[in-house]
């Protein structure tokens, strides 16, 4: 269908349209007019992407003159394959309503391990032995060397496509990673290069968060993007939590002895250079003299990870005089580990300042801020000039100097915190140096400045206005999508108190008391005995959840549990996990019926989901507020308090309710889906919780399901389950539309009273 | 996502009338565990309507809008081949779940009674149909009656053996079923019509194996449900091309049985007609002592005797145990006819066009007479025959279709034809 938000002509790839995605659209084309930002929060299931995609493409191609571009970040390499998927269908049908003047060119771009083509080094397990195997093949030094010794390796993707130079282009279409890859075989080129290529012409690039803003990836990848693009980030409810891992780093022992193992194997080379290739080093030497840090052009196979700080705060000037020389630079950065290490003794935790922390180190060991500043650079610089391939291996002395030079760029924002061991487990000593960033708004604020939209969207962005002030920035448009549902498909209960009508709470004084472990025991007890097939159990952490499920065990719940559905745990373990998974599935298809024990904030609670009968019941055991003892949480609050005034409790409030709600949201992934959620804990019935929670859950949560008891649930749960296996009409009756054709968008266009059918 | 497109973009458009009367009635006023609490009271059934009055809760509406897309689901306006013969084997899930009380008594009083009103209008509506009764419990399915032709003799031995325990296998189920079934002639119907109370099926083996085996021999596998919708048997009667339908109460479990006792229609690979020997027996001259075939004693009066081998069987229709001709009064086989020849499809009649038209609609029911308005004169839902045109209300419909099996107008106007001839 196809039809008008007021100038701009809607290609929309479906016959019908739910009327919140059109309500979406209107909203978006609103922040994408006045070139401000957006923060839009709405369910899954009611198709977001494709709103997204029909409304950003249409608007583009209403405007021939200056196509804004489409930059479009996702969580996971599944999700953008999935919306690549969707785009090639919207591309399709506008192709097919408009004739090629339709046509353009969108992809995917993901790291080489996703795009490589050369058998021999996508054999390779992890992404950076991938990166580095590929260097092997193309660094610059090792073609100009197989030009002479034709026995050198080369990959010959690359060098076919070298060869082809700008005339290897992507016909415009859409392309998925795997598309890429087919097409890179039948041509013979490299489909991850070709990819770094085609970003800057392509309309719409969907890529990894990381992309943009981890400054180490995006001043590669995303340096020549125009200001006229729309930056998404989908799914983005944690998105502070990624600006501020972008600008963290840890240090543990392993990475102090792997970078003194670097820093030797890096003095041999220099001895290895100074005898044969003297030559090297002292143009090395003068090029930075020059004050070229950077090396500009270098040629695209070479460029490494870049500076780990913001584009706006790295120095431009040259590299100061005691660290030009290549071996005066490793004994300054021997010192420095030497340093580290010595830090990593203490017996306390520390935390710290950066301003103290930079102090310590010059009184110390004498390195001055400005040097660690340069600290990437100069290894960067240093790295090229040994002609150093296996990066995979020298990625220790890289996290050390990123390190150094993000402890001399800031001051603000950040601390040093030192953790002999983890608070929850103290006989295990695992001492850590952890440069914690505190504000999110730093890493995203170069993305903000750029480009003229920033879109933010998930399923759970609430409470709405909190994210402004956590990333702090002004969205022009901000609202929150209810979901229009032909009938009640979710169910959402808070339950209060157990079967012996005692109040349950995972609140610290109550945990460990036995009344509540036993009423969450016969809550999940009388629920699995109700609910058919999958239900999903979350835990607001792995301790607590060890704990109530031995407790349990001993009291003989689980065994009862058991003789109705199987049980299975998540692990930190991923590989167990995702054969616990597996196996979970399985036995929801055969009918056995299932429970799945998994941890809020892990792996499960965030990716994976428990659609239709994988998932007809969750249980949320407790509200997952974070271990609120961690030093780094407690200087996060801090900073945040200063600098943002956001009260302590109502971030942590905040950031558990979103939890939550990303747990729950894992049943419903769809609208002809259905699903219960239960929260049990009896703060969950206080209004300063609840009211956290999105929209869309909250307009399903009736008054008389806020305070209920297991006995009261069970005969909820009974009836809902019988009420949704009813045949049901998937359009909605004519009182209740919740499908629009084009024809009811014309006439309530015509009518006017198109607001009224928005929320 | 893209599931719910997909979906989305077949949604039958022509289905919009009948649902605005299933949202009120969803969306009812009690809560559920309130209405559990409540029972069996009369003010059970009340509901507040817009104006805060109470009224009693109207299923009737829903009853009907499920009806209607029941029959409009199959195109039974052409005249489809019906399956006449049909071999069908009740499943009763008698595993600890039966025992639950969220059906009064328990579902398996409540279940035995329904399947005994089922067994006795299956008969009466596919009197040349054969069936046979199969209980699980304890994990293990075990046959209680083979398939045969007498209802009195199934509800006896149904009723018997009213215990539950242990846990039901869904597979084990199908598996004895299927032993049984392929044994029978190809023209019959082979069909599985589980009641299914347990939330979970635990099986020897891999029950989707079973599944494609029993879809193989084209077994139609049906299940009415007790408690909530289960991913595989949904996945079952999807496959097998059976229905799958979950009770809400006592009542729907009746009517949602009682759906699968009209004949289905026939398979189309074995809808090829074919001929059938029987025979039609004579009855027994009263006070002549015989042997019975069946049963293998002695008997005084009744009973039928074969036309071909002489042997006497006590009840009809049934296979001669001898000569193995399939034996069926003449009153059976007719009754099976009016399978082959539907009625068509009543229209529906919306308020909206009858406003418009007012002086056309008569104000009663051509079947009933009662007044088609709703209380306070507001004209109601209601049908009319394409062929007669004439005005039936929502009751009407139902047992003109379910039961009847003759339009009233139709049967009518043929009558009093030559009438209007003669006047001209
Ligand atoms: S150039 Fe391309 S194909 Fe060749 S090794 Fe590198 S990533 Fe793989
Ligand atoms: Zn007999
Ligand atoms: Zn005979
Ligand atoms: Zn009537
Ligand atoms: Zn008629």
């Amino acid at each position: 269908m196809k039809f008008q938000i007021e100038e701009v002509t809607v290609y929309f790839p479906y016959d019908n349209i739910y009327p919140e995605q059109y309500s979406y659209m209107v909203e978006l084309k609103r922040a994408l007019d006045a070139k401000g930002h957006a923060l839009l929060e709405m369910p899954t299931g009611t198709g977001k992407t494709i709103a997204l995609l029909s409304l950003i493409t249409s608007y583009s191609l209403s405007k021939p003159s200056n196509p804004p571009k489409l930059l479009y970040c996702t969580r996971t390499v599944h999700e953008m394959e999935k919306t690549l998927a969707e785009l090639r269908r919207l591309h399709s049908y506008q192709v097919s309503l408009l004739g090629t003047s339709a046509n353009y060119l969108a992809l995917g771009l993901s790291s080489r391990k996703n795009l490589c083509i050369n058998p021999s080094v996508v054999s390779t397990e992890s992404r950076d032995s991938v990166d580095a195997a590929c260097r092997k093949l193309t660094a610059s030094w090792v073609r100009a060397l197989a030009m002479e010794n034709p026995n050198v390796k080369t990959c010959e993707f690359y060098e076919n496509y070298e060869k082809v130079g700008s005339e290897a282009i992507l016909p415009p279409g859409v392309y998925t990673l795997a598309d890429l890859k087919v097409f890179g075989k039948e041509k013979g080129w490299c489909p991850y290069f070709l990819a770094r290529h085609m970003v800057q012409y392509a309309n719409v690039v969907v890529y990894s968060y990381q992309y943009l803003l981890d400054p180490k990836v995006a001043a590669i990848i995303s340096k020549e993007m125009q200001r006229e693009s729309v930056v998404v980030f989908d799914e983005a409810h944690n998105i502070d939590n990624v600006c501020i891992e972008a600008l963290s780093v840890s240090v543990r022992r392993q990475t102090l002895e792997g970078a003194s193992r670097n820093l030797s194997r890096m003095a041999q080379e220099i001895d290895r250079f100074k005898a044969t290739d003297a030559g090297r080093l002292r143009a090395e030497y003068n090029r930075l003299v020059d004050g070229l840090a950077q090396r500009g052009n270098l040629p695209i196979t070479d460029t490494w990870l870049s500076n780990p700080a913001l584009p706006d705060d790295i120095l431009k000037e040259a590299v100061p005089g005691n660290i030009r020389r290549a071996e005066h630079f490793l004994s300054h950065l021997r010192r420095l580990v030497q340093y580290l290490k010595g830090r990593l003794q203490t017996e306390n935790v520390e935390k710290e300042g950066l301003v103290a922390f930079v102090a310590s180190i010059y009184t110390q060991v004498g390195i001055d801020q400005k040097m660690l500043r340069f600290c990437y650079d100069r290894l960067h610089s240093l790295m090229l000039t040994l002609e150093i391939t296996d990066t995979d291996e020298f990625l220790h002395i890289q996290t050390i100097c990123d390190f150094a030079t993000l402890v001399g760029t800031y001051t603000r924002g950040f601390s040093i915190i030192i953790e002999p061991f983890d608070e929850r487990m103290p006989h295990i000593p695992d001492p850590v140096i952890q440069l914690c960033c505190h504000d999110a708004s730093l890493a995203i604020k170069p993305v903000f400045d750029r480009f003229q939209s920033v879109v933010i969207t998930s399923g759970t962005l609430s409470p709405i206005d909190l994210y402004p002030r956590l990333l702090n920035f002004n969205p022009v448009v901000s609202h929150s999508f209810k979901m229009s549902l032909t009938r009640d498909c979710i169910c959402p209960m808070v339950l209060t108190r157990g079967s012996d009508q005692l109040p349950v709470s995972t609140k610290f004084d109550m945990r460990s008391d036995p009344g509540v472990v036993r009423n969450y025991g016969r809550l999940l007890l009388e629920m699995v005995s109700v609910v058919p097939d999958g239900v999903v159990c979350f835990f607001v952490s792995y301790s607590y959840m060890d704990g109530i499920v031995n407790s349990w065990n001993e009291t003989g719940i689980l065994k009862e549990i058991m003789q109705q559905k199987l049980v299975f745990i998540e692990t930190p373990d991923v590989v167990e996990t995702t054969l616990a998974l597996d196996n979970y599935r399985r036995a929801c298809d055969c009918g056995r019926g299932a429970v799945f024990f998994s941890v809020a904030r892990g792996k499960v609670a965030e990716g994976i989901d428990f659609d239709s009968h994988y998932g007809r019941l969750v249980i949320m055991f407790g509200v997952p507020f974070q271990y609120t003892l961690s030093r780094i949480l407690l200087a996060r609050l801090e900073y945040l308090r200063e600098t943002f005034q956001i009260k302590e409790g109502d971030f942590l409030t905040f950031d558990a309710l979103r939890q939550a709600a990303q747990c729950v949201g894992r049943v419903i992934r769809s609208k002809a889906d259905y699903g219960m959620m239960i929260f049990a804990d009896k703060r969950y019935s206080r209004h300063d919780k609840r009211s956290k929670l999105p929209g869309w859950i909250l307009s399903h949560l009736r008054d008389a399901h806020l305070n209920l008891s297991t006995d009261m649930a069970v005969h909820i749960a009974r009836e809902f389950l019988r009420k949704m296996a009813q045949p049901y009409d998937k359009a909605g009756g004519s009182g209740r539309k919740t499908l629009l054709s084009q024809e009811d968008l014309e006439k309530m266009m015509t009518n006017g009273n198109i607001q009224e059918m928005l929320f | 996502m893209n599931n719910s497109k997909g979906k989305r973009s077949n949604g039958d458009e022509h289905e919009d009338e009948d649902d605005e009367e299933e949202d009120e009635a969803n969306g009812g006023g009690l809560e559920a565990w309130e209405r559990a609490y409540a029972d069996e009271r009369s003010w059970e059934s009340l509901q507040e309507d817009e104006s805060g009055l109470l009224r009693p809760i109207d299923n009737k509406a829903t009853y009907h809008a499920q009806y209607r897309r029941r029959i409009r689901s199959t195109p039974s306006t052409a005249r489809i081949q019906k399956g006449l013969i049909r071999y069908l084997y009740i499943v009763v899930d008698l595993s600890r779940a039966a025992s639950e009380m969220d059906f009064k008594p328990s579902r398996m009083a409540v279940v035995a009674k329904n399947v005994e009103a089922f067994i006795r209008e299956f008969f009466d509506q596919n009197p040349l149909s054969q069936l046979g009764l199969v209980f699980v419990k304890d994990g293990v399915a075990q046959c209680l009656t083979e398939l045969g032709g007498s209802p009195d003799s199934h509800i006896k031995a149904l009723m018997g053996k009213l215990e539950c325990s242990g846990e039901a296998s869904l597979q084990n189920a199908l598996e004895l079923v299927y032993g049984y079934l392929k044994q029978v002639p190809s023209y019959g119907h082979r069909e599985v019509l589980i009641l299914y109370s347990a939330l979970s099926t635990c099986d020897p083996g891999d029950i989707m194996e079973t599944i494609q085996q029993c879809k193989k021999s084209k077994i139609r596998c049906s299940v009415v449900g007790l408690s909530a919708e289960i991913f595989i048997c949904k996945h079952l009667c999807q496959e097998t091309g059976g229905l799958y339908s979950i009770a809400l109460d006592e009542s729907h479990l009746k009517e949602l049985l009682l759906e699968h006792a009209p004949p289905p229609p026939a398979i189309a690979e074995f809808a090829i007609a074919s001929l059938i020997k029987m025979g039609f027996p004579q009855r027994a001259a009263e006070g002549v002592v015989s042997i019975c075939s069946c049963h293998k004693e002695p008997k005084v009066g009744g009973g039928y005797t074969c036309p071909r081998c002489k042997a006497r069987v006590c009840e009809l229709p049934t296979e001669c145990c001898v000569c193995g001709l399939t034996l069926v009064s003449s009153p059976h086989l007719a009754r099976s006819y009016h399978h082959l020849f539907p009625i068509t499809l009543f229209s529906e009649v919306s308020p909206s066009y009858s406003s418009k038209q007012q002086q056309r609609i008569p104000k009663n029911c051509f079947g009933c007479q009662q007044s088609l308005l709703n209380p306070g004169n507001k004209p109601g839902l209601f049908v009319a025959c394409p062929k007669c045109s004439q005005f039936f209300c929502l009751d009407c419909d139902i047992y003109i279709h379910e039961s009847l099996h003759n339009c009233p107008g139709c049967e009518s106007l043929r009558h009093s034809k030559p009438v209007i001839d003669a006047e001209e």
